[in-house]
């Protein structure tokens, strides 16, 4: 056994902070890098918000006279070759990038959490069923999936959002269950077992609550990695498609091909996507840090 | 003494040709390395109807005629005999003879006689067990009675009726002459020919090669020792490629307007060309589907186009605006400026005409307030997808407020033919500047490759007229009234004909790139290193 | 443990059972078929003729026929003819399966020679400014999309030395081809490098808690070699897990970085297969690496039991 200097656990902990200001002052000092990660999430969200604030050019209207336009007064980010302003398209294309992370991850993590919950609260053959269904799905590469659900589904927002929530949904199925399976041997479940609940019910109000946590931390791992996905899937043509300004799409195809004559089509929202899947990796280490020590990295 | 002093002269200029010429003569051996820009489908040139076969493969074979490769313009002028020795025409202009070189050997060592004439042109016409998978270019023939062999070497071509520019469709890269005794799957996968260079190995998605054919009947060429084409699908890995001296040659028409500017900053002694690609960006508009069945809306559509912004930002003003027909200085056919301004929808004055077209849609019942909303379906291709955009962008002015819809392109042809879009945009490539090839192929009401189904009678009978009348000029008259019927009509509203460069480096000699085709300049036979 | 692996074994069959039914499936939900692409070439549809190759390539027959001739046919050996090239499929997949396992290798040893001393390096100096640097890195290499990495490795080339480190098949040298592919394998291994080194960070961190270590520094043992010795040969288990699993992952970033690299392997030949509907080539391409997969797994799972004496699976 380590020895605990149950000082230190505590104020590790947070046991000393008191208020919403303080919790936060303990956070940005405990976690630094999670500050910057969280403050990275939140300016990217804003900026998906309040986008037509932000920028007064339309992000698909073009402009033949400032086609491949570099970076300057008039646009700051340059201007792609159809005279798109790049710096509109990359704000606007916030929208697109957040839209298919928090759909993909919410839809991932909905049928993960599902298939876990019920394969490890009833177990029998709804899990043999079930964990065989996780292994086939586990069976490719997540892009590899990916790539074969999009080429199946065509190219659209909506369509996108499934092929990556898919892949993802593995992952999340295997944690929800081995804490499900832990739960249901639980005091509180047994509790409310003797009390007459329903297995349904018990599963929904007892057990979903407390695999919270590990399901805050493996969402917030798999939005960085659908961005990342989707990024991927439009460079081999099979993204959110056109006029929509997602991240991937600028990279891709056409705006590769000027990556000399115009470097800052590429170079522009590679940084978009890079920082914000940077911060939401440094987020989610705190996160992880916070809700499931044992983990920590 | 200045009589002497003149002969000096000439004798000098004499001198300096002497010397001069040694320097030129073509050097043999080396391989010619050019990158590909996509996977090509096959090796058979007759069963495609893309550049990405007709590149590489055209040096496998010869034609029975074929545009003179060392000229500039693919015209009636310049076709020069191949597999013919010499061609005749008789007195009612409905028999075509020509009389076949002897002597010549397919790759696989069998004779080539007038049974193989025959042959191609029986599968071409559908007359063969053996037939094509596919048959693009079947409408070409659609005159064609019969090939009829008086000989090994001597074959005719009869015609139901005269048409002027028949020789034209047998010198374009499009038309080589198969072997009769190779099956068409192997024709695919491992094509025969009699020309220059034999086929060697297809790697697919990597590369093609070619070896020099030793038999080859032109006496002393081919120079090179082979050709590797390398596939290479992401543009700007390939264009880097070619800076870097890894490739002597970029595929045809691969380097557009804005990577030119790279391509020559970055490789200043590259020798770039900029033709016409003879690729149409056309708006087609179903007729069958409401609203569009109404002219009117078609019309108010068409007066929205801006077509000097097209141009402008697909190629930096390059693109020609264009009809139909290619327009000159490099195209034989096509209106110039001052005509086609009189089209609809081509007048200079966009401003004008747009408020014309948002009365006409004011007269219809829709405003800013009350768009007409449509979808407007294209290729999941950027060539495609990127003067969607600009489309979309355009119709906005005239109330029209459109979607994007990418279709994923495997099934493009497959929808357009079944009719299932409204408006879309489209890309056409026309195999040679003649108006037979041009109208028939994309106009008439029986070809397989007119998409939009386009059908008028009065139409079909001018484009037979055109193609009959062997006065250029009165032909010329006659093309341009068909142009100005299919504007009325909005068949398939041009927008322009797209310009793009090839370049190679400096030590390729002997190439010389077409100005109005670009299927028709690949057989390679007379190119050598200078290295 | 003998029912074990049988039990593993079969459950293994199962899985790749599962995947040809849902790979099978899925490919038929593909819009469009390899005749539209055939004539897509040609510009224009003929449906006489499509149906006509359809019934040559046998795409007529019921989805059930089409799957038992399938499978049959793989029992066999025999994996079918490709529709684009046709050539037997075999002859198109193999030949590209020794680059792609050359990239990969590169990539993993690139991921294991940077991944594991940095971790150690963290961990060793945690909460220093060292190890938030290399948290930082190790992180970026995380967030970073492969392909744009890969451009910009090979814009940097061209900038500065005029040239382009692309594939280039039989350069003859052994040497040459292992420089040509370093540089993709670099690019795809950054971001395995990276995981190593996160999970190499955390499990030294883990085995550094434990008793043991404090007990040999107890005894005296210099601090570097109780770290260095004692820890790693500890930590060495998860770090066997990852690698286990990106080496399946590897595949992933394989497409993207063969595509940019124009390396004719087989991760960019299944995009393009997919692309032309070529279901031959798709089918056998998608068991061949869910076979790979699989497997990797399951080695993995042995490796553990080799290593760590502790764990024994028993029924």
């Amino acid at each position: 056994m380590a020895v605990i200097d149950h000082e230190v656990e505590l104020r590790r902990a947070g046991a000393n902070v008191r208020g919403w200001g303080g919790a936060l002052l303990h956070f940005v000092r405990r976690y630094p890098l999670g500050a910057i990660g969280a403050l990275i999430m939140l300016l990217f969200i804003a900026t998906a918000i309040f986008a037509n604030q932000i920028t007064s050019y339309d992000p698909t209207s073009t402009n033949p006279r400032v086609s491949l336009a570099p970076p300057g007064e008039q646009h700051t980010l340059g201007a792609d070759f159809m005279g798109r302003d790049v710096f509109s398209r990359i704000v606007y294309g916030a929208r697109i990038s957040l839209a298919v992370a928090i759909g993909a991850t919410t839809l991932g993590c909905l049928i993960g959490v599902t298939i876990g919950l019920l394969s490890g609260f009833f177990g029998g053959w709804v899990d043999l069923i079930a964990q065989r269904l996780i292994d086939i799905m586990q069976a490719l590469p997540l892009l590899v999936m990916a790539l074969i659900m999009a080429a199946s589904l065509g190219p659209s927002l909506t369509n996108t959002i499934i092929a990556i929530a898919i892949p993802l949904v593995p992952n999340v199925a295997r944690v929800i269950r081995s804490n499900t399976l832990a739960l249901r041997e639980m005091p509180f479940v047994e509790a409310a077992r003797a009390i007459g609940m329903s297995e349904a019910r018990i599963a929904v109000q007892h057990v979903l609550p407390n695999t919270l946590a590990p399901l805050i931390v493996l969402g917030t791992a798999q939005f960085g990695s659908a961005i990342l996905v989707e990024s991927a899937l439009a460079f081999l043509g099979l993204g959110v498609p056109e006029p929509h300004p997602s991240w991937g799409r600028m990279l891709s195809e056409s705006a590769a091909e000027y990556v000399r004559t115009a470097p800052w089509l590429v170079i522009f929202p590679g940084i978009a996507i890079s920082l914000v899947v940077f911060g939401t990796n440094l987020l989610g280490d705190a996160i992880r840090d916070i809700l499931d020590p044992r983990q920590r990295i | 003494m200045p009589l002497k002093r003149a002969l000096g002269c000439v004798l000098a200029t004499a001198a300096i040709c002497c010397v001069a010429a040694p320097a030129l003569a073509q050097k043999s051996g080396g391989t010619l390395r050019i990158y590909h820009r996509d996977n090509l489908p096959s090796g058979s040139i007759h069963e495609e109807a893309t550049i990405s076969t007709v590149g590489p493969f055209m040096s496998v074979f010869n034609n029975l005629v074929l545009y003179d490769q060392q000229k500039k313009l693919n015209s009636p002028d310049n076709i020069v005999p191949e597999l013919a020795e010499s061609w005749a025409w008789d007195a009612g202009k409905t028999k075509l003879t020509f009389k076949l070189r002897q002597g010549v050997k397919w790759h696989d060592g069998k004779p080539f006689t007038a049974k193989d004439v025959q042959c191609t042109w029986n599968k071409l016409t559908g007359k063969d067990n053996d037939d094509f998978r596919k048959n693009p270019r079947a409408i070409w023939w659609h005159n064609l009675k019969e090939v009829t062999v008086n000989g090994d070497y001597e074959v005719t071509f009869n015609l139901n009726r005269p048409q002027a520019s028949f020789l034209s469709l047998f010198a374009s890269g499009y038309t080589p002459v198969y072997p009769c005794h190779v099956s068409t799957k192997d024709m695919r996968t491992n094509p025969i020919g009699t020309g220059p260079f034999k086929f060697v190995e297809f790697k697919r998605g990597e590369s093609v090669t070619f070896a020099r054919n030793p038999d080859y009947w032109k006496k002393g060429e081919p120079y090179l020792d082979g050709i590797e084409w390398k596939v290479i699908e992401n543009r700007s890995t390939r264009i880097l490629a070619f800076v870097a001296g890894e490739f002597d040659m970029t595929f045809n028409a691969d380097v557009t307007v804005p990577l030119l500017k790279d391509v020559t900053s970055q490789a200043p002694k590259a020798i770039c060309e900029l033709v016409p690609t003879y690729v149409s960006t056309n708006l087609i508009i179903n007729p069958k589907a409401a609203p569009f069945n109404d002219l009117k809306i078609r019309k108010a559509m068409a007066l929205a186009l801006d077509r000097k912004a097209y141009v402008d930002i697909l190629s930096g003003g390059k693109d020609d605006i264009s009809g139909v027909m290619l327009p000159p200085p490099e195209g034989l056919w096509g209106m110039p400026p001052e005509e086609l301004q009189k089209l609809p929808g081509y007048a200079a004055d966009v401003e004008k005409s747009r408020a014309e077209a948002r009365k006409i849609m004011e007269s219809l019942g829709y405003s800013e307030a009350k768009p007409l909303k449509i979808k407007v379906s294209t290729r999941n291709i950027a060539i495609y997808r990127d003067p969607a955009v600009i489309l979309i962008d355009q119709l906005k002015k005239i109330y029209v407020d459109g979607e994007l819809e990418v279709i994923d392109t495997s099934i493009w042809h497959a929808k357009v033919t079944r009719g299932e879009y409204s408006v879309g945009l489209n890309l056409t490539g026309v195999g040679v500047d003649d108006p037979d090839v041009n109208l028939y192929e994309n106009y008439s009401c029986n070809s397989e490759r007119n998409l939009t189904q386009y059908c008028n009678k009065d139409v079909d009978a001018l484009i037979d007229k055109q193609s009959q009348e062997t006065d250029t000029a009165k032909r010329k008259q006659l093309v341009w009234e068909i142009e100005r019927k299919l504007a009325e009509d909005l068949a398939r509203p041009i927008i322009s004909y797209g310009r793009a460069a090839t370049c190679w480096h400096p030590h390729v000699k002997g190439f010389v790139l077409h100005a109005n085709g670009i299927y028709n300049n690949w057989r390679f036979e007379d190119v050598w290193l200078d290295k | 443990m003998g029912t074990y692996l049988i039990r593993r074994l079969l459950l293994m069959v199962v899985t790749l059972f599962g995947m040809s039914v849902l790979i099978f499936v899925m490919l038929r939900l593909v819009p469009g078929n390899i005749t539209d692409i055939i004539f897509d070439s040609a510009g224009f549809v003929n449906p006489a003729a499509k149906k006509k190759i359809e019934r040559e390539l046998g795409l007529d027959q019921p989805i059930v026929t089409q799957y038992v001739s399938w499978i049959s046919g793989l029992a066999r050996g025999d994996l079918g003819y490709a529709y684009v090239s046709e050539k037997p499929a075999i002859e198109e997949i193999l030949p590209r399966i020794p680059v792609t396992a050359k990239l990969a290798v590169l990539a993993l040893v690139f991921s294991v020679l940077f991944g594991v001393p940095l971790g150690v390096m963290s961990a060793v100096r945690q909460n220093t400014a060292l190890d938030y640097a290399l948290r930082v890195v190790s992180l970026s290499g995380l967030s970073l999309p492969s392909f744009w990495l890969g451009l910009l490795i090979l814009m940097a080339f061209v900038h500065w030395f005029g040239w382009i480190p692309i594939y280039k098949s039989n350069t003859g040298s052994f040497w040459h081809d292992l420089a040509l592919l370093s540089i993709p394998a670099a690019a795809v291994g950054f971001r395995s490098s990276a995981l190593v080194m996160r999970l190499t960070r955390s499990s030294m961190l883990e085995v550094m808690r434990q008793d043991y270590i404090r007990t040999a520094r107890a005894k005296g043992a210099s601090d570097p070699a109780v770290n260095y010795d004692h820890a790693l040969r500890n930590a060495v288990l998860p770090v066997v897990t990852i690698i286990g699993i990106e080496a399946a992952f590897l595949i992933g970033g394989l497409i993207v970085t063969e595509t940019v690299f124009n390396i004719p392997g087989v991760a960019r030949f299944l995009v393009e297969a997919i692309r032309w509907r070529d279901y031959p080539i798709v089918q056998n391409l998608v068991m061949f690496i869910a076979i790979v997969v699989v497997v990797t797994n399951f080695i993995v799972d042995m490796l553990y039991v080799v290593l760590d004496p502790r764990i024994k699976y028993e029924e």
